[in-house]
């Protein structure tokens, strides 16, 4: 009988530091590791502060009580770290890259939200910057709250990045340390290239205009050309990365920051032409003067057209968005 | 060591203990070490080295011995210390320090060694280090011990420790 409680008492103890580790001890064999040696610890004590040389109801309490209480225990191992302004110095990369994207997130949707409310509303430059302004704010405000209180507790309860990644990739990750490569290339060389060339034929294009400009919309043609300047300065940008390849990833990290200057510069021209579908050309053949004439676009298809533009934004957005990305992504590249 | 006294003024209590706790982290990490690095190939279980932690400190460093496995879990993790478990019978866990482990404590060592001998006058205390056994780093305070008159610098900060050698007659 005695014995079964000594025993009940043990497991109990066990039980409650079992509940009280932290979760990132999620290796099931360290966890049953951990306790176990905990309880043969337990035992040798007991047995060792018992008179007769076997463990006594007694012995076993005193030894239970000398471990110090679950919550301790579990307070040490979530000793881990070093502090670094209440977010440890481990977690504290990670931190400035989750809110970095979701920083760029915010500023993305508060954009596009922007956007949508000028098609629907009407463009006004005042009130876009304004709610530009303020949705950005509030937005930064709110994530960064919540992501610091997040990482906050993390900290504390000792969680590193690794324990946030599967076995599998941690493994992937050392062996790539030990043979000192890159896990993967980060960009392919070969498709910056053709896609950069190709950017930058067709912005020469809307450039030169090497197409009968009399029946366009002087106005469109305009637009056109700023079209083509961005299209390439961007493709010049991606040619230029692929020509680096897989090497300098602070160069990369540079031109992607300028390509996202461009693609953010580009955005206020779409919308100008969103607003202004009459400016789109629609070519009709004319039996009469047997010539092509500018008709312009049916207004019955102003809609479709401005649902297109907006695709064209999101598109825009979201690129921009991966260039963010690209940055924080090439940056363990660099201490490589 | 506080904590066991009762009926004290609480907000002394409170403070003496923090410091006491702060005091301790450090040190009962660096006890453990040299326990740990005295047993050498054989290793040690931690049920051992808690036992070993009360009695060479005649119960002065207390620490809650279920807190002793995530402090050497965390020497693992480091990379100071390594652990085997033992194929038969109780299938304890021993631990045996790394060769890192071994020059870290050498340093860490040495460290509170000179630290102690330079505060000690603060507490109206002696402490005589053993200079006929071991050599202090003049640059680092690593701990050299001077079986191996074969050494000529510092294994942690490569400092040319001749002169002291030279000083104390060790060399010619």
């Amino acid at each position: 009988m005695s014995e079964k409680v000594m025993e009940n008492s043990v497991k109990e103890f066990i039980k409650d530091v079992k509940k009280a580790l932290p979760d990132w001890l999620k290796d099931k064999k360290e966890h049953k590791d951990i306790l176990a040696d905990l309880e043969e610890h337990i035992w040798t004590k007991a047995k060792e502060l018992s008179e007769t040389g076997q463990a006594t109801q007694e012995s076993v309490h005193k030894a239970i009580s000398h471990m110090g209480s679950p919550e301790s225990i579990a307070k040490e191992y979530k000793k881990r770290g070093t502090p670094k302004v209440y977010i440890t110095q481990e977690m504290w990369p990670l931190y400035i890259r989750v809110i970095s994207i979701v920083f760029a997130i915010v500023i993305a949707l508060t954009i596009l939200a922007q956007v949508v409310s000028a098609v629907f509303e009407g463009f006004n430059l005042g009130e876009f910057i304004a709610g530009l302004v303020e949705g950005i704010q509030l937005g930064l405000l709110f994530s960064f709250t919540i992501i610091t209180i997040i990482f906050v507790v993390l900290s504390m309860e000792g969680y590193f990045p690794e324990d946030f990644k599967s076995k599998k990739q941690l493994e992937k990750e050392k062996l790539a340390v030990e043979h000192g490569k890159p896990i993967k290339p980060f960009i392919k060389p070969v498709g910056e290239i053709i896609g950069g060339g190709i950017q930058i034929i067709i912005g020469v294009v809307f450039i030169i205009q090497p197409f009968p400009v009399t029946l366009l919309n002087p106005d469109f043609l305009l637009l056109l050309r700023i079209f083509g300047l961005f299209m390439l300065a961007e493709g010049t940008m991606d040619m230029t990365r692929g020509v680096i390849g897989n090497r300098q990833p602070g160069t990369h990290q540079v031109i992607h920051i300028i390509t996202l200057f461009i693609k953010a510069m580009i955005i206020p021209f779409i919308i100008i032409l969103m607003n202004h579908p009459e400016l789109i050309p629609w070519l009709q053949y004319d039996n009469v003067t047997d010539t092509f004439i500018n008709i312009g676009m049916s207004p019955e298809f102003y809609d479709a057209f401005r649902w297109g533009m907006i695709a064209i934004i999101v598109i825009v957005i979201l690129t921009g968005i991966e260039d963010i990305y690209k940055v924080f992504k090439i940056e363990k590249y660099r201490t490589k | 060591m506080i904590k066991r006294v009762k009926g004290l003024d609480p907000q002394f209590q409170d403070y003496a203990s923090k410091i006491e706790s702060e005091i301790n982290r450090g040190l009962s990490t660096l006890c453990i070490l040299s326990i740990i690095n005295q047993y050498g190939d054989d290793g040690v279980h931690g049920y051992q080295i808690s036992k070993d932690l009360l009695d060479r400190t005649n119960e002065m460093l207390v620490i809650e011995e279920g807190t002793l496995y995530p402090i050497l879990r965390k020497l693992q993790d480091e990379g100071i210390i390594k652990s085997e478990r033992e194929k038969e019978g109780r299938k304890r866990k021993y631990y045996f320090m790394t060769d890192y482990g071994i020059k870290l404590f050498n340093y860490l060592s040495g460290f509170y060694s000179k630290l102690s001998e330079a505060i000690a006058s603060l507490f109206d205390v002696n402490v005589h280090l053993k200079q006929d056994r071991y050599l202090y780093c003049p640059m680092c305070a690593n701990k050299i011990e001077l079986t191996n008159l074969e050494l000529r610098y510092c294994d942690v900060c490569g400092h040319n420790i001749e002169k002291e050698l030279h000083e104390r007659g060790l060399i010619k």
